[in-house]
């Protein structure tokens, strides 16, 4: 093994956990301790990951407090080390990590999903919408196989907990609310129009046609499985609408017929 | 050799966004951070476009990892020269230094250990990456806390080995260097009289946290009178370089910022006007 090598594997296991030969490699001076040199770097190393997955995950970090948060990163950091160049994806275990780590606390794990979805979208790829007009150049015949493109940033989200309310209590310090679970999963939709990241919940049926949009169903799929929620004669009407409201608010970007 | 310098620039922040669109500061240039904007879209790449529509930009990365003995990252080259293409980059920099291993990344500078060794593994790998983006790359010295048993040279001479075994650029952090010559009690003047002067393309200046004994390269605070003293050295040395301020954290208004910018430009055209005037008296 390169002296090289041999350097690195022992500045690593230093900074991973603290311990091995590193002392005996590096030189300390009457100032400034090899000890109180090392520490620079450990510290570095654990601080600069932490405030990293604090950026992505601030109401995380709120829940849990800086004590607690501190800690589970450290734990974190120890599970699931970077693997990407970039220290923007270092938290995409985070919500993994909490189901494990606080399992009677579950809407800590949610929260984790719901910011990753929102850090998602802030970044994902651009893609020109569609507005409401683009239906009108829609041939009458051509409903029957109409398919339509989601933008890149659309997520969907199943949530137990209320968590987007308590995010937003969070993000605009109106004071925290308290936990809240529903009865069940609340069907929730995150996507980014032009610069601006925003969420609803949706309707059990809305939620459903989208998810089949998602799966490349075609217009008379989508009207057949809502056919579950309204009678059959509303429900091309019922579908309709939702497709105008996706197109009002840039969801979509391609139709294909 | 060199190539055409741009004149003074800034650190483009996301902080300053929306300012530099509202007012065009008088900037000749902004240095980005690469990774910030190898994503797939939204904000940071409509601001980036529409700022590079009126400024012209050079690529700086924190995430090469020269040093490393895993090997090279193929991928992020190609989508750090994908970015240089769409904003029509000056040139592209990053650092002297190593940042993982087996994997594993430690999202930091890490120092590499002055050794022959060290020279070829890394000038070797320059030469690979310089082959990928068709061009020279720059590489700048980093802070240091620690300097290793193993070490056969002094930083300067490490950095000036690499630079000539792998025939690029030279990026010097003026802060890096009074950071280091704090740290390791050398002469920073000495460090500036060891540097290729023909490899000297940029120079970066910023701020630093002081604990007394040893200063962290914190990038948080205004540039102190011992970095500029040295700006100033540097620039007796290296002439007419471009350079540019770092800020990252603790992030003043652009108004602020622009004055630390005037002093930058301030002290160059003295230095460089007493260089003219000492010529013209001999």
């Amino acid at each position: 093994m390169s002296e090289l090598l041999e350097l690195q594997r022992s500045m690593m296991q230093w900074l991973q956990s603290e311990s091995g030969d590193i002392q005996d490699r590096v030189i300390g001076t009457e100032k400034v301790s090899s000890e109180t040199r090392l520490a620079i770097y450990a510290n570095a190393y654990r601080y600069r990951l932490i405030d990293a997955l604090s950026d992505n995950y601030p109401s995380v970090h709120t829940l849990l407090g800086d004590e607690g948060f501190y800690n589970d990163g450290v734990e974190y950091i120890a599970a699931y080390p970077s693997h990407h160049f970039s220290i923007r994806y270092f938290g995409h275990h985070l919500e993994t990590f909490l189901v494990d780590q606080h399992q009677d606390t579950a809407v800590l794990a949610e929260m984790a999903r719901f910011e990753w979805a929102l850090r998602d979208a802030f970044d994902a790829a651009d893609s020109a919408s569609l507005g409401l007009e683009a239906l009108q150049t829609v041939a009458p015949e051509a409903w029957v196989e109409l398919r339509f493109t989601l933008h890149p940033s659309v997520a969907r989200l199943e949530l137990e907990w209320n968590v987007p309310q308590l995010w937003a209590a969070i993000e605009n310090e109106t004071g925290q609310i308290p936990f809240e679970q529903a009865e069940y999963p609340v069907p929730w939709l995150i996507w980014r129009k032009q610069l601006k990241t925003y969420y609803r919940s949706l309707d059990v049926d809305e939620a459903w046609a989208l998810d089949a949009v998602i799966q490349r169903q075609s217009f008379t799929e989508i009207c057949a499985g809502v056919c579950e929620w309204v009678d059959e004669a509303s429900a091309p009407e019922r579908v309709a609408g939702f497709i105008s409201t996706w197109l009002e608010a840039d969801l979509i970007t391609a139709l294909e017929a | 050799m060199k190539l055409p310098p741009l004149g003074f620039g800034l650190g483009l922040r996301k902080e300053h966004y929306q300012a530099i669109l509202d007012t065009s500061p008088a900037v000749d240039w902004f240095e980005v951070l690469s990774e910030n904007y190898l994503v797939p879209g939204g904000k940071p790449l409509y601001f980036l476009d529409a700022i590079n529509e009126r400024y012209p930009m050079v690529m700086h990365g924190v995430s090469l990892a020269i040093g490393n003995t895993d090997p090279l990252d193929f991928n992020y080259l190609q989508q750090i020269k994908a970015l240089s293409e769409r904003i029509n980059a000056h040139w592209i920099s990053d650092h002297l230094c190593w940042s993982g291993l087996d994997g594993v990344n430690a999202h930091d500078l890490l120092p590499l250990p002055y050794t022959s060794e060290a020279v070829t593994h890394v000038a070797t790998r320059i030469k690979q990456v310089q082959d990928v983006l068709e061009r020279r790359l720059l590489i700048e010295n980093v802070s240091s806390y620690v300097s290793y048993t193993q070490s056969e040279m002094t930083e300067w001479e490490f950095l000036s080995a690499v630079a000539e075994e792998a025939d690029c650029l030279l990026l010097l952090d003026v802060n890096n260097i009074y950071v280091s010559s704090v740290n390791h009690e050398f002469d920073p003047l000495k460090y500036l009289d060891g540097v290729p002067k023909e490899r000297v393309q940029q120079h970066h200046l910023a701020g630093h946290s002081d604990y007394g004994d040893y200063i962290i390269d914190t990038h948080d605070h205004d540039v102190v009178d011992s970095v500029w003293k040295l700006y100033a050295e540097a620039v007796k040395r290296f002439g007419q370089v471009s350079a540019m301020i770092e800020r990252d954290d603790n992030i003043p208004d652009l108004a602020v910022l622009m004055q630390e910018y005037a002093q930058m430009k301030q002290i160059s055209a003295s230095v460089l006007s007493e260089a003219e005037q000492g010529v013209a008296h001999v």
